[in-house]
């Protein structure tokens, strides 16, 4: 049979070529079960390029979803989605919030860009809410949806106080960014820190890049940005409600709200309790007032 | 619903790449009606075998959905 040339290419990794501990040379941190790893955005730095957006979606075999306009300036993505796991916010301000008030005309940074990404919470509220245990922390430190085990219940997706989790209304399976545990497995990079070209999402060790960004943050208010704030790093803005620390966090310059993120994120399960003894005390007072009228009727 | 023939070259969760014999690639999500499973994708790719997948388009997504894979016995170009 005559197939086509292409249909011989090698579709399988040679693991034989790929350079050992990549990830040493390409973010300066070696990959080791066992250990936390996670992100560091950067926003100030976010050039709006997309290269993360798109490098997820290569190496992740991602369709384009969200067709068409969406009316919101150069955010053709939208949003999080099951078939979108990194999302370039772009945010159209008056003004600089602060930053080079002096030095440039308003018009000219009135932009603020995140990557944004699941957050790979250190107590995970999707993993609490599976009930099939599909949603799992890696040896990584890392949260994944096991796609064999998750049945599709979507209990993860209200769960989430990010609203990272989504449905797959095609396969009716949970997807969300996996922090490229097939790379990292392998020792690679994850594919959006590899290919942001500012280096403003940083890959490595979650306890290093908090320092890293600490600095950032000090260098950043040395410079005259005093709006510049850490968002998921223990005791700040996002690690609150019983989360613990992001294992992917970010560096901002403006309200958490400004950003699409939650001021104050919490764990579901937080409320069970609460929610528990409302209903319980509900029930009890209308019982007291049922009784109450049946003891007037005699 | 349309019909396609080829060989599975990427499979990811129900994700799976189909390069059909003029070496036009196209992306499929494996549909939850359909009678095979995410993790049994690999298994396709690794062994090369042509397949037929009859699939639907995919609301608001460039990728299609694969309701049903057949196999056709035949191994590909790389089969060892």
């Amino acid at each position: 049979m005559n197939l086509h040339p292409r249909l011989g290419d090698d579709t399988v990794a040679n693991l034989d070529a790929v350079i050992p501990d990549e990830a040493e040379l390409t973010a300066g941190t070696k990959v080791v079960p066992g250990r936390s790893y996670g992100f560091f955005t950067d926003t100030t730095v976010c050039i709006g390029c997309k290269a993360c957006e798109v490098a997820c979606k290569e190496w992740n075999n991602l369709p384009a979803d969200d067709l068409g306009l969406t009316g919101q300036s150069f955010d053709n993505t939208g949003a999080l989605s099951a078939n979108t796991w990194r999302h370039v916010t772009f945010i159209e301000q008056r003004g600089t919030a602060g930053v080079r008030a002096h030095a440039q005309q308003p018009f000219q940074s009135g932009w603020l860009m995140m990557s944004d990404v699941c957050k790979h919470c250190h107590n995970a509220p999707c993993m609490e809410a599976c009930p099939t245990g599909a949603l799992f922390k890696t040896e990584f430190d890392t949260v994944v949806v096991q796609q064999d085990i998750c049945n599709g219940c979507g209990y993860c997706v209200p769960a989430c106080p990010f609203g990272v989790v989504d449905l797959n209304p095609v396969d009716g399976k949970a997807h969300k960014c996996t922090l490229c545990y097939d790379r990292l497995k392998g020792g690679l990079e994850p594919a959006c820190a590899k290919s942001c070209p500012t280096d403003s999402i940083q890959f490595g060790e979650v306890e290093d890049l908090q320092a890293r960004a600490r600095q950032r943050v000090d260098d950043l208010h040395a410079r005259g940005v005093q709006s510049a704030y850490l968002y998921g790093v223990p005791d700040s803005p996002g690690a609150t409600g019983d989360l613990g620390h992001l294992g992917a966090f970010f560096l901002l310059v403006d309200r958490p709200e400004v950003y699409n993120l939650p001021t104050a994120p919490t764990r579901a399960s937080n409320r069970v309790k609460p929610s528990l003894a409302t209903g319980l005390a509900t029930i009890g007072a209308l019982a007291l007032l049922a009784a109450g009228f049946l003891a007037r009727e005699r | 619903m349309g019909t396609r023939v080829g060989i599975v070259t990427l499979a990811q969760e129900a994700r799976f790449q189909l390069v059909d014999d003029a070496g036009v690639a196209q992306l499929f999500i494996l549909s939850r009606s359909a009678a095979a499973e995410p993790a049994q994708l690999p298994e396709l790719q690794r062994c090369r075998t042509r397949v037929r997948v009859d699939y639907r388009a995919a609301p608001n997504l460039i990728a299609l959905s694969a309701e049903r894979i057949t196999l056709l016995g035949e191994a590909g170009a790389g089969a060892p």
